[in-house]
């Protein structure tokens, strides 16, 4: 029975594996519980797939999982999850920047109670304008938009419990918001400060000009998190104030109307203006309620609350 | 997708219809009223799958016709213990019949036809071994292709643009005749019409795909094409782009769009607004109030649709995997839970 399941996706760490896997090794050695490594090789280009080969041949613990091409750091992630088998799966970077000596104290947190643990890059050991500054905004915004309060959302190196990874949806680029993710399924969520060095080997994938995706996702997820049981409430403000602006602008006319200060085009324009605002609110209410049947026909599950608190290791 | 079914005899259970016994090759064929060439197609592709030397079956699905070509198939195809032919209730199109033959065919590589394209069976052959070369999907490329001028400059068109959008290097890409792998084919889910963008789909789900050139065999061809039929190929291809770029993500393309719209309508409210605050006159007569306002309903609404979208995607996204293991190496080789 695999307690623990370490999942790394992997894109173009050719020089990283080997020590990856050792660092692992030997920590995992430590607890000494029953653990698996999962290693993604999310359509690497270099000769990732052959030593991913080596490793597994040499290791029973090693389990690679091979997708068709590149699908993106979620799709990574939620293959390595569709394959774990541990109780527990802990993520971390390929790119030897996480610590894998900081896995103890992810399950030392797990074993308080939590859900999910994630880390906190309290010394990030990376270029202050590129990496550091934006991450810092992101993290800031990611923070008040979804309301969980973490310090460093973006560290890859987190703990979770199976229950929470089985009922997580992740899809598209949504590894950006985990925390978010999992609380959305009602996980109690942890950090705790973990170390990270600079990168040694290989390249760094970030690039900042994914702005414009992120902001959508935000959007989306804001929505979620508040009204994902009942979209009514959200589209409803809309009509509301459609239907505010729609009652102003009758009342200017009627004003004018009563006071005949109005020219007759004047008059029709804010006519239209009544017309158009009341029937944009009534399509808001409209799509209101397709997103409540929506909800209503798509997740038949019980939304429950994780109420299983054994320790960890029990 | 749910196709009725009927066999040459009684109406039988789709399971016994399976061949329990390991066949390497199976040979698709699609046709609708082709009663008339139905046995010189018989003839051919019997050469050729005699000629293959590997474990067989034929299939042939038969598209609603109502010209006789069932009876006809039967007859031609009596002495021949590979061949079957199935009958769908009705005209469904090809890809529901693509997926009848999915369902009763039993073959590692799947090679298909529409009896429109009238392929040269000797090509077929070819597109077998490219997949034995270690593709996943070759395309057959009709050239040179027989057709009217008409429908070789729209194809054309239509090809180039699909190329452009979804990065794909392909000629002729819906060209009716193909082989592939099994997986290739249970890994997509095709409906409607958009068995055109089979290649395309393939390649998003990480299958090798290329082309191999056929000749089509001389004489006759259908003209079964309508103005109708091109309006359709336009909405495909913006079908296509939604589901190969945006499908998990409506809200990137919706959200885009309505940005452009909400912007625009609150510059030209805005601009309204000051030059009534700063009174430079009366703004209620304005036909440009109404844009203003208008631009910023749409916009919202567009971005209402998109966020409506997500909430769709996020409420079945335990359901979709959007992605495609090739293998997996360890402790319970290539086993999925």
């Amino acid at each position: 029975m695999i307690e623990l399941s370490i999942v790394v996706p992997i894109y173009n760490e050719e020089g990283n594996i080997r020590p990856l896997h050792a660092r692992v090794a030997a920590v995992m050695e430590q607890i000494g519980r029953p653990w698996e490594l999962i290693l993604v090789d999310d359509g690497s280009r270099d000769r990732s797939p052959e030593i991913l080969e080596q490793v597994a041949a040499a290791d029973a613990h090693v389990r690679v999982v091979r997708l068709r091409r590149n699908f993106g750091q979620s799709a990574a992630l939620a293959a390595g999850f569709q394959v774990a088998r541990g109780r527990i799966i802990i993520t971390m970077d390929g790119d030897l920047q996480n610590d894998p000596a900081d896995i103890p104290l992810l399950l030392r947190k797990l074993d308080e109670g939590y859900d999910v643990v994630s880390g906190w890059r309290r010394h990030r050991k990376d270029k202050l304008i590129i990496r550091k500054v934006p991450s810092w905004l992101a993290n800031r915004l990611i923070c008040s938009v979804t309301g969980v309060k973490l310090h460093d959302t973006g560290c890859a190196l987190k703990a979770y419990r199976r229950e929470i990874i089985d009922r997580m949806r992740l899809y598209g680029e949504l590894h950006r918001f985990i925390p978010a993710l999992s609380r959305i399924e009602e996980a109690r969520i942890a950090e705790v400060p973990v170390r990270h060095h600079p990168r040694v080997s290989g390249k760094s994938k970030y690039n900042m000009t994914r702005t414009y995706k992120v902001i959508m996702d935000l959007l989306t997820l804001s929505l979620l998190l508040k009204y994902e049981r009942n979209p009514l409430h959200f589209f409803g403000r809309v009509a509301v104030l459609c239907g505010v602006g729609g009652a102003a602008a009758a009342g200017v006319m009627i004003a004018k109307l009563v006071r005949e200060s109005g020219d007759a085009a004047g008059l029709n324009i804010l006519a239209s203006l009544v017309f158009l605002l009341f029937a944009a609110g009534m399509q808001f209410i409209l799509l209101g309620l397709v997103g409540k049947l929506i909800v209503a026909l798509g997740d038949r599950s019980v939304p429950f609350r994780v109420v299983s608190r054994r320790g960890a290791g029990a | 997708m749910s196709v009725m079914l009927q066999t040459q005899r009684e109406p039988v259970e789709l399971e016994s219809l399976k061949r329990e016994a390991r066949t390497r090759v199976s040979i698709v064929v699609v046709l609708s009223d082709s009663a008339r060439e139905i046995g010189e197609v018989v003839a051919g592709l019997r050469h050729l799958a005699e000629g293959l030397g590997v474990p067989y079956e034929v299939l042939f699905v038969d598209d609603g016709s109502h010209d006789g070509t069932f009876d006809r198939l039967a007859v031609e195809i009596a002495d021949w213990p590979q061949a079957r032919a199935a009958r769908l209730r009705a005209r469904f199109g090809e890809a529901a019949a693509l997926a009848a033959a999915l369902q009763l065919s039993r073959g590692e590589l799947i090679i298909y036809q529409t009896v429109r394209v009238r392929p040269n069976p000797r090509d077929l052959r070819r597109l077998l071994e490219r997949l034995e070369s270690g593709y996943d999907m070759v395309i057959g490329w009709r050239f040179p292709r027989r057709d009217s001028l008409l429908n070789r400059t729209i194809s054309r068109a239509f090809n180039w643009m699909v190329s452009r959008l979804t990065g794909i290097r392909l000629h002729d890409i819906n060209s009716g005749v193909f082989a592939a792998r099994r997986e290739v084919l249970e890994s997509i889910q095709f409906y409607g019409d958009l068995n055109s963008f089979l290649p395309v789909m393939a390649e998003r789900q990480g299958f090798k795909v290329t082309e191999e050139q056929i000749e089509q065999m001389p004489g006759w061809f259908r003209q079964s094409r309508y103005p109708k039929e091109y309006l359709q190929r336009a909405l495909d291809i913006i079908t296509v782009i939604f589901l190969t770029r945006y499908s998990k993500k409506p809200l990137h393309f919706l959200g885009f769009l309505g940005a452009i719209f909400s912007l625009a309508g609150l510059g030209i409210s805005g601009y309204l607004f000051f030059y009534r605050l700063f009174g430079f006159g009366a703004i209620a007569g304005r036909p440009l109030l109404l844009l203003g306002v208008l631009l910023l309903v749409i916009g919202i609404q567009m971005i209402s649709i998109g966020l409506l979208g997500e909430m769709i995607i996020f409420t079945h996204a335990r359901e979709i995997r959007e992605y495609s293991i090739e293998k997996l190496i360890g402790q319970a080789d290539g086993t999925l839970p």
